[in-house]
């Protein structure tokens, strides 16, 4: 016998009668105001980010936060002349002196402060996760209060365009695995910036 | 070289900890913190309370459904291209996991954190075949280089000092001896680490949750160093314990919400990765582990431990974890949960663990799936009394309890002469021989006993 079918026999043999699934609590954390609650869960992990009318104020603040960026990647559009714009990267591992990654994002969890990108969205799975620091860029309204709202938008997106690798980022890298200090720039992006467009800005108003 | 192979009991182990009792203050704040961070997290939760019970009667249907639940996943996962294994215990997994590497013509690896490979003892089996295994995750990589196991499941070296850290750099690294700044030792780890992602074609990472709905799994970092590995990698190995099913994706919102808040009082892991297919070009594997799970899920008593999520908010909140060391418990789990799970691997190896605990309930009530940790460990002790493992000393002392509790003359008898000792000849007790005399000074025992007492004074 297979070491599946001698497993799964065991298994049969011993689980318990049935149980039933519970439904899932909802989310008592939600205020009126996702936006604050995102920002706030954002900032208090590392993360920084600006809410601004459209991705044309992105190349300016992008310039004045990472002056010494050599190597932009850009994933938007809009923002196509700040650096290079490939659709595909053959191999993975010439990303390796990426200073910058400005990529969209589909959604933002207002409970933790993290971003839903899936593989589409990265270009290359490595990118968001080997450059030296990222940029995601979300439409405003584009928050959800909880993670249980978060795959309720994950089943809707998943049902249009499946992913075969997709990750929810909150904050830069980061470990405090040397006596619990804190330092940002683990392994991945060193800082985290991430850009909330809400077009009923007015063009001077963003922060 | 890993102090798991030299086994002797806890208390042993912990005796040793014990010698520098500063560092053992340290140790016991430094966890402290940590679990105190989880409280604030968790009390920004309004809904905290039915999350946890949500999540364990999740995993109550999971077990209840364990093997379907896993021929669901099975199927998934093979439909989106990745390869599935079945592994029924540690040599088979070690076994897969090497005839994979050796099809690729591959002697060296990347491997992020998995408990369950330090439980099937991968790490040595692959280097006495000559496969070079590094760890990436840094408190891994740290306690790798110092040549010990990890001392807790998520904070792996906890119990090092900076200055013992920037030594071990300075040897493995190079990094100038002295320097013990954590942003410059974990810079200098970056830079070590980076090299090694970029060169190594195949990743082994574990594995938090599977889903059995969609045959997709996701790994949980902070550092992101699941992700550099497996991306940049040609083979991506993923291992997991057969327990580490949820139904359907919409599940993992709740345990999401969970982990990380119990493990470090953070909202989320930096990086909750989803991994369904194998990107173009590149090979995926999942192994599915078994390693004792199926013959624990028969034991009505115990089954429940089989719910565990790993985050370790039991080890931070009990107060003998923190005052004994992880490398006390001599096992890859250790701490309340691995003081239940163990014996179910090995009774007689484990027989000292569920007796390493104060009972005081702390865990059971930090456990953000409900497992009764604390009453389990009471069980276990029974168990392990009737099947003759206790210790000999403490198998002697429970059957003349037993002879002693059971005769009422004798009680009062041994009573009565218990008390003249400490009076007269206290030496008699306070010795070597009696481990309760070790950090403590006996009570004044009384003149008389109660019943004595109200012989004599039911009259007044």
């Amino acid at each position: 016998m297979s070491s599946r079918e001698a497993i799964l026999d065991r298994i049969r043999g011993n689980q318990p009668e049935h149980r039933e699934l519970p439904v899932a609590p909802e989310g008592g954390m939600a205020g009126a105001d996702t936006i604050s609650q995102f920002v706030s869960a954002l900032e208090g992990i590392g993360g920084a980010v600006y809410i601004i009318p459209g991705p044309d104020h992105i190349a300016s603040i992008v310039r004045g936060r990472y002056p010494e960026a050599r190597r932009i990647i850009a994933g938007i559009p809009q923002l196509a002349a700040l650096g290079e714009n490939p659709a595909t990267v053959a191999d993975p591992h010439t990303l390796e002196d990426v200073d910058l990654a400005i990529l969209p994002a589909h959604f933002g969890v207002a409970e933790n402060g993290a971003c839903w990108i899936s593989e589409k969205q990265m270009i290359e799975r490595a990118l968001p996760f080997i450059t030296q620091h990222l940029a995601l860029v979300l439409p405003a309204d584009a928050i959800v209060p909880d993670m249980h709202a978060a795959y309720e938008r994950i089943a809707a997106l998943d049902s249009v365009e499946p992913y075969g690798f997709a990750t929810f980022i909150a904050g830069p890298s980061k470990t405090a695995d040397i006596e619990q200090s804190l330092v940002l720039g683990a392994h991945g992006p060193a800082s985290l910036t991430v850009f909330l467009l809400d077009e009923r800005l007015p063009e001077a108003g963003y922060f | 070289m890993r102090p798991h192979n030299n086994h002797t009991d806890h208390a042993a182990l912990a005796a040793i900890f014990n010698r520098d009792e500063p560092r053992v203050d340290w140790h016991d704040q430094t966890l402290w913190w940590v679990r105190r961070k989880r409280d604030v997290a968790a009390s920004k939760v309004p809904e905290w309370e039915q999350l946890r019970e949500a999540a364990s009667r999740i995993k109550d249907n999971v077990l209840s459904h364990l093997s379907g639940y896993l021929a669901q996943f099975e199927e998934a996962a093979m439909r989106n291209g990745v390869k599935v294994h079945w592994a029924a215990d540690a040599a088979e997994h070690n076994a897969i996991v090497y005839s994979i590497l050796q099809r690729h013509r591959v002697d060296r690896m990347v491997k992020s954190k998995s408990m369950l490979t330090e439980e099937c003892g991968l790490n040595e089996f692959l280097h006495e075949k000559g496969i070079d295994v590094v760890d990436t995750d840094l408190g891994e990589r740290v306690v790798q280089l110092a040549g010990e196991p990890p001392s807790h499941i998520v904070l792996p070296c906890i119990h090092k000092k900076k200055e013992e850290i920037g030594e071990i750099f300075h040897e493995h690294l190079g990094t100038p001896s002295g320097n013990a700044d954590p942003k410059f030792l974990t810079h200098a780890a970056r830079l070590h680490l980076r090299e090694k992602f970029l060169t190594r074609r195949v990743a082994l990472t574990g594995i938090n949750f599977a889903v059995a709905e969609t045959g997709e799994f996701v790994v949980c970092t902070n550092e992101g160093n699941a992700d550099m590995g497996a991306h940049l990698a040609d083979v991506h190995i993923a291992c997991m314990g057969i327990e580490k099913l949820v139904p359907e994706r919409r599940h993992l919102g709740v345990f999401l919400r969970l982990l990380t808040r119990s493990a470090t009082g953070q909202p989320i892991t930096t990086y909750s990765s989803h991994f369904r297919r194998p990107r173009p070009g590149q090979e995926m594997h999942v192994v599915l582990v078994d390693n004792g799970r199926s013959v624990h899920l028969g034991r009505p008593d115990f089954r429940n431990s089989l719910k565990c999520i790993r985050c370790a908010a039991c080890f931070n909140t009990c107060p003998v974890y923190r005052r004994s060391g992880g490398h006390s418990y001599h096992t890859a789990v250790g701490g309340p949960i691995g003081s239940i799970l163990s014996p179910n691997f090995d009774r007689e190896k484990n027989a000292d663990l569920p007796f390493a605990s104060t009972l005081c309930g702390s865990c059971s009530n930090v456990c953000p799936v409900k497992i009764d940790i604390h009453q389990q460990l009471y069980k276990w002790r029974q168990v392990i009394v009737r099947e003759g493992y206790a210790p000999v000393v403490k198998k002697a002392a429970m059957q003349t309890m037993n002879w002693v509790l059971s005769n009422p003359g004798l009680y009062h008898a041994a009573g009565k002469t218990g008390r003249w000792f400490l009076l007269h000849v206290p030496f008699a007790v306070n010795n070597g021989l009696n481990a309760w005399y070790r950090q403590r000074e006996m009570p004044e025992p009384p003149k008389q006993s109660f019943g004595e007492w109200y012989k004599k004074n039911k009259h007044e």
